[in-house]
């Protein structure tokens, strides 16, 4: 049924071309000018990109606006400051429960270090 | 079986049907998918215990009520991001871990800041790994640790354990570490040093741009961006493909920068000079070679990995002195034999069965 099934066949002929193209641009891929074609091409791309976001940077400094990387930076930094005020208010609440910490700061209760592998029915450890 | 069944006729009313049916689907389901963000990814819950720069140390709550005594520390790949350890609830790499009782770190990365690009490798290796042990040792109590490192995180492993030998390492495993970088052959001539100025690249840009990484990933293998593309198409109707089909997107795209003077440093000391495999690498002046590793380890490498070929990869476990060693070959690719479908069956539970008696 597959053998006869245009649309399993329509599939079959996608991953056939996708790897024969994949292996025929692998192939051109290994050669020196490839290699030599393609670095300058990235550098320039490299370079110019870099250049663009220089400019866009400094466009940004003048409009007194954050770019996208600071305010990642920031949205980074404040997962950062939220998960370290969520373990002082962790570490806080332990010391309010109980009078002093019995644990670190990153988990409210630790459980034991004494865990065992689990053993098979002929008793060896699996 | 008659001819006409034979070319599938009887069932083509059916089939019709039922194409049609998806064409419907795939006209409603098209619309949420471009409309909605996709599944949540890395929702294990987790504290930060350390952070510095790019740095980042995670400890994930334990889910059982008794661990093993010796904790994990996982050290990602520095071009990704850790959520591919941690995809989502059944689909995680992490929550089989802390299910199967274990007390899981991970030494994740961000992006580096422009300021960041005088980041070299000893401050990967001599700095970075050894303030995470230090916490993990502090934070769990326990002074040995075993180390899991996938992709390049394997190497910065390896390096750390090849310069501290005298512990506290107590177990080490690598997931499709390469050692060998002149078999990664496309990689090899991309940097091919008569063509490739990285001097130049990273004086002008400071850290390695994420979209020439991922240009250079997605160039292994050129057609299978729109080939993917066409397959989500056809398969948009089916909701598992499609959140299959995000989660992997939305990590492979997720590309980090790197800072330049690592980056300068993984070109000349390991594409170049391939001193990982010729036993020469140094950081910091500190000889790296991996005769120095004696502790266990357990090495697993993709059948069909086409970021990191077995030829790149099969070395490892000849190269080290350790007696407890192991390299296991799983069915599946770069990144399906620790996060796809098939892990949980493959990859995982071996995994398990290897650390669990050594975590004692």
């Amino acid at each position: 049924m597959a053998d006869t099934d245009p649309l399993a066949l329509w599939q079959k002929m996608i991953g056939e071309m996708e790897k024969n193209f994949n292996a025929l641009a692998n192939q051109a891929m290994t050669q020196p000018e490839f290699s030599k074609f393609m670095n300058q091409a990235s550098g320039l791309a490299a370079g110019s990109q870099k250049q663009l976001g220089d400019l866009i940077e400094k466009y940004l400094l003048v409009m007194n606006l954050p770019s996208r990387a600071q305010v990642i930076g920031m949205a980074e930094r404040l997962v950062t400051i939220e998960g370290q005020l969520n373990s002082v208010i962790e570490l806080l609440l332990q010391i309010k429960g109980s009078g002093a910490p019995q644990t670190s700061p990153s988990g409210p209760t630790r459980p034991l270090r004494t865990r065992r592998p689990p053993t098979s029915p002929s008793g060896e450890r699996t | 079986m008659s001819a006409l069944s034979s070319f599938g006729v009887e069932s083509m009313p059916e089939r019709i049907q039922s194409e049609v049916q998806r064409a419907i689907q795939r006209s409603i389901k098209g619309v949420e998918y471009v409309a909605s963000s996709g599944p949540i990814l890395g929702s294990t819950p987790k504290d930060i215990l350390s952070v510095r720069g790019t740095m980042r140390l995670y400890h994930y709550r334990p889910l059982t009520e008794e661990v093993y005594r010796v904790p994990i520390l996982i050290v990602m790949a520095t071009t990704n991001r850790g959520y591919i350890l941690d995809l989502i609830p059944g689909q995680s790499f992490i929550e089989f871990l802390l299910k199967r009782g274990y007390d899981v770190y991970m030494l994740d990365w961000t992006a580096p800041k422009p300021e960041e690009k005088s980041l070299r490798m000893e401050d990967y290796v001599l700095d970075f790994i050894p303030h995470c042990v230090r916490r993990v040792q502090e934070d769990s109590g326990e002074n040995e640790l075993s180390m899991i490192g996938y992709c390049f995180g394997g190497v910065l492993a390896l390096l750390y354990g090849s310069i501290f030998a005298d512990g506290p390492m107590k177990n080490l495993i690598c997931f499709t570490t390469p050692i060998d970088f002149r078999e990664l052959k496309l990689f090899a001539n991309f940097a091919d040093r008569r063509s490739f100025d990285v001097d130049r690249l990273i004086d002008s840009v400071g850290n390695m741009p994420p979209e020439l990484i991922f240009s250079s990933f997605e160039m292994l293998r050129p057609a299978s961006r729109v080939v993917g593309q066409v397959q989500l198409w056809d398969n948009i109707w089916n909701d598992e493909y499609v959140k299959s089909y995000r989660m992997f997107d939305r990590w492979a795209t997720d590309i980090l920068p790197l800072a330049g003077e690592y980056f300068r440093s993984i070109t000349k000391d390991l594409m170049w000079d391939n001193k990982l495999f010729n036993g020469t690498m140094s950081v910091g002046g500190r000889p790296a070679p991996l005769s120095n590793i004696k502790v266990p380890i357990l090495h697993a490498v993709a059948e069909h990995d086409h970021i990191v070929p077995y030829d790149a990869s099969k070395h490892l476990i000849g190269m080290v002195e350790s007696n407890d060693k192991e390299e296991v070959m799983l069915k599946g690719g770069h990144v399906s034999l620790i996060a796809g479908a098939n892990a949980t069956k493959r990859l995982w539970p071996k995994l398990d069965s290897w650390l669990c008696g050594r975590s004692t």
